[in-house]
């Protein structure tokens, strides 16, 4: 893996999607679709926004599954699921408690109405101390970052500012493609 | 600021630095509810029989109007018109059974209070955690009006008022308003108010959560005001009946009491109230114009008002019924308020069991058919029939059930079982099913008859003003 430098494997910032605090899901997905268009189609698609301040530096990241998250029904028996969830009841018992409320809701409701409304910062979750990684930072470290962590990504800095992403995706791809090579090398 | 004030403060903080990762601060809720200029106003007091075990210690501690029995130590605390009754407590070799653990007990067990502010609260059973077997612990720990900690130990915990934690360990927790939590063991858990949980892991789950707006009409609490509701009413409407007697040093009952029955001298009993055979009636409790059938009980802060009791029923700690005829062997449990009307009574069938922190508050007569099991807010039919269910129906289930606010998940069989074994536990442990002739099935009802009081009081003014001597009792 000595081979593979983070500054390599990364995408950088200025390829990635990214949205000013205040645009709106929509907006964000239109940010996601014009990046992926522009970024080499034969590499993974990406799959998070960043989300900037004012000073284009970054706040949060909105996941698919926050983007889900966001869209299932907010009702009062919603609430009920998450405040009963901590009184031991099995994980089959809330799933099937939300089924049947679930079926008394379309979860995919006016989410036109939704994707105008639900603003970046209100699903968007903050980097944890975690999530960053200096790009020249070993790769070993890089994933065990994302191992312990259980990340999709790793934030690059050089000096403190971000100036990429690190997707697991391509991590992946690199190490396998590190054995494909040395499964050649041995025969 | 004197001793006790600034021992209230350390109390304080030490509970705040317990519960910080739930971000709570006692102090705004507490400050002004233990009434400091009061700590000297009322003597503390403990019995003393035969049959009780007697080794109380106390240090450092405020104990206005509190009452003790058995084995108990208390330091760095302030009790207000507690209760703590260390008469159940486990005996150098007895046993305790848990799980495939059969823990031999190598000392007598003791209910240890430390750096604790309690406010009317009950302390009561034994410890059942298999960890600290000896040693009912309860350390760092706030509890406000009417909760009970029973066989609860507690480690940095604050109980909102008519809250119970019962046969459960507890550490840094916030038990909220009128919630009972029966779980075994829970830890940095903020229970909301209104909760009614009872857990038994691997064999069942209930949880019903009472609707918020409707419970603050019986009870409320925020930070900055005394409890408020009905509950709150009820109780202090009556406070000035134990006022007497705890003002008269010999009080006689006015009326005649079996021999095989136990009338507490620190009960209030109006008339005209007649006891059956083998009844308790505990200190604290309030009987009026009502009847108790053999073998009932009146628990602690327990109100039966022109009520009958048919026999054997348990009225747990705090339980309270109102113009009501109930059947053989029924179970109320802690804290229920039952409150039917003159003209609209409320009847219970036998062998019916009142879940713990029941409300059943009606306008119009109603009459829960014998063998259910009721529970959460109930002032009408409709009510009834939404929020009970036969025990026959219950002992069926066997996976899950929903109904409104009540989750349920196991087995009903097992749920219905440990009520049952319970409250037979109960019973027996009360001298409910005591025989004069070959004196079998001894209980409180018969062991407490033979008790004396002796008081205790506190520095009058200075420094340790409110707190009482370094004291030691012990036969």
């Amino acid at each position: 893996m000595d081979e593979y430098f983070i500054k390599d494997l990364m995408v950088p910032i200025s390829e990635y999607a990214t949205v000013p605090v205040g645009a709106t899901l929509f907006e964000a997905y239109l940010a996601l679709e014009k990046a992926q268009e522009k970024y080499d189609h034969d590499k993974y698609r990406h799959r998070a926004i960043l989300v900037l301040d004012k000073n284009n530096r970054v706040i949060g990241k909105v996941g698919q599954l926050d983007v889900l998250r966001a869209l299932e029904p907010k009702n009062e028996n919603f609430k009920m699921f998450e405040d009963i969830s901590k009184y031991e009841f099995s994980s089959q018992f809330i799933l099937s408690l939300r089924e049947q409320y679930l079926m008394q809701d379309e979860p995919l409701s006016n989410i036109c109405k939704k994707g105008a409304q639900i603003k970046v910062e209100d699903l968007m979750r903050a980097p944890t101390e975690g999530e960053y990684v200096e790009e020249n930072t070993t790769l070993n470290t890089a994933i065990h970052q994302l191992v312990r962590g259980s990340h999709m990504a790793l934030l690059v800095t050089r000096n403190n500012e971000i100036v990429g992403i690190l997707r697991l995706a391509d991590v992946f791809a690199a190490i396998f493609h590190t054995m494909k090579k040395c499964e050649i090398d041995n025969q | 600021m004197n001793a006790l004030e600034k021992l209230f403060i350390r109390i304080v903080q030490r509970v705040n630095i317990n519960l910080r990762e739930l971000e709570f601060d006692a102090k705004p809720y507490v400050w002004d509810l233990i009434p400091k200029n009061q700590m000297t106003k009322f003597y503390a007091f403990y019995g003393i029989s035969p049959d009780h075990p007697l080794n109380l210690q106390f240090k450092h501690s405020g104990l206005a109007g509190s009452y003790f029995l058995g084995q108990c130590r208390v330091s760095n605390s302030l009790l207000y018109k507690c209760d703590v009754r260390g008469d159940e407590l486990k005996k150098k070799g007895d046993r305790f059974q848990f799980k495939n653990f059969n823990i031999p007990i190598s000392k007598d067990e003791e209910i240890v209070i430390e750096d604790s502010a309690f406010v009317k609260t009950l302390i009561h059973n034994f410890s059942h955690d298999p960890e600290t077997l000896e040693k009912f612990f309860i350390k760092d720990t706030i509890s406000t009006h009417y909760a009970n900690i029973h066989g609860s130990p507690s480690d940095g915990c604050f109980l909102g008022p008519f809250s119970t934690v019962d046969l459960t360990t507890m550490r840094d927790c916030i038990i909220g308003t009128f919630s009972y939590v029966q779980a075994g063991e829970i830890s940095h858990l903020n229970i909301e108010p209104g909760t009614v949980w009872v857990r038994s892991p691997g064999a069942f789950n209930f949880l019903y959560r009472y609707p918020i707006e409707k419970l603050k009409d019986y009870i409320y609490f925020k930070a900055g005001i005394k409890p408020q509701g009905i509950l709150m009413d009820f109780v202090e409407n009556r406070k000035e009946d134990f006022q007497r007697v705890f003002d008269v040093v010999n009080i006689e009952p006015s009326f005649d009491v079996p021999a095989t029955a136990s009338l507490d001298r620190y009960a209030v009993v109006r008339p005209s109230t007649r006891i059956g055979e083998n009844v308790l009636v505990s200190q604290r409790a309030y009987i009026e114009n009502s009847y108790l059938g053999k073998g009932a009980n009146a628990q602690e802060n327990c109100y039966i008002i022109n009520s009958r009791l048919a026999g054997n029923n348990v009225n747990a700690h705090g339980a309270k019924i109102i113009e009501a005829d109930v059947g053989e062997n029924v179970f109320v449990g802690f804290n229920s308020f039952l409150h039917g009307q003159p003209e609209n009574r409320l009847s219970i069938g036998k062998e019916s069991i009142i879940m713990p922190h029941t409300i059943i508050d009606i306008a119009e007569p109603l009459a829960i058919p014998a063998g259910h099991i009721v529970w959460g807010l109930v002032t009408n039919q409709d009510d009834l029939e939404a929020h009970s269910i036969s025990i026959a129906e219950l002992s069926k289930i066997k996976t899950r059930f929903t109904k409104g606010n009540m989750f349920f998940e196991g087995s009903g069989e097992n749920f219905v079982s440990a009520f049952q074994d319970r409250i037979h536990h109960i019973l027996e442990a009360n001298g409910a099913y005591f025989n004069s002739h070959d004196n079998s099935g001894q209980g409180h009802a018969q062991k407490n008859q033979n008790m004396s009081f002796n008081t205790i009081q506190p520095y009058p003014r200075g420094e340790y003003e409110g707190l009482f001597p370094t004291i030691m009792i012990q036969p």
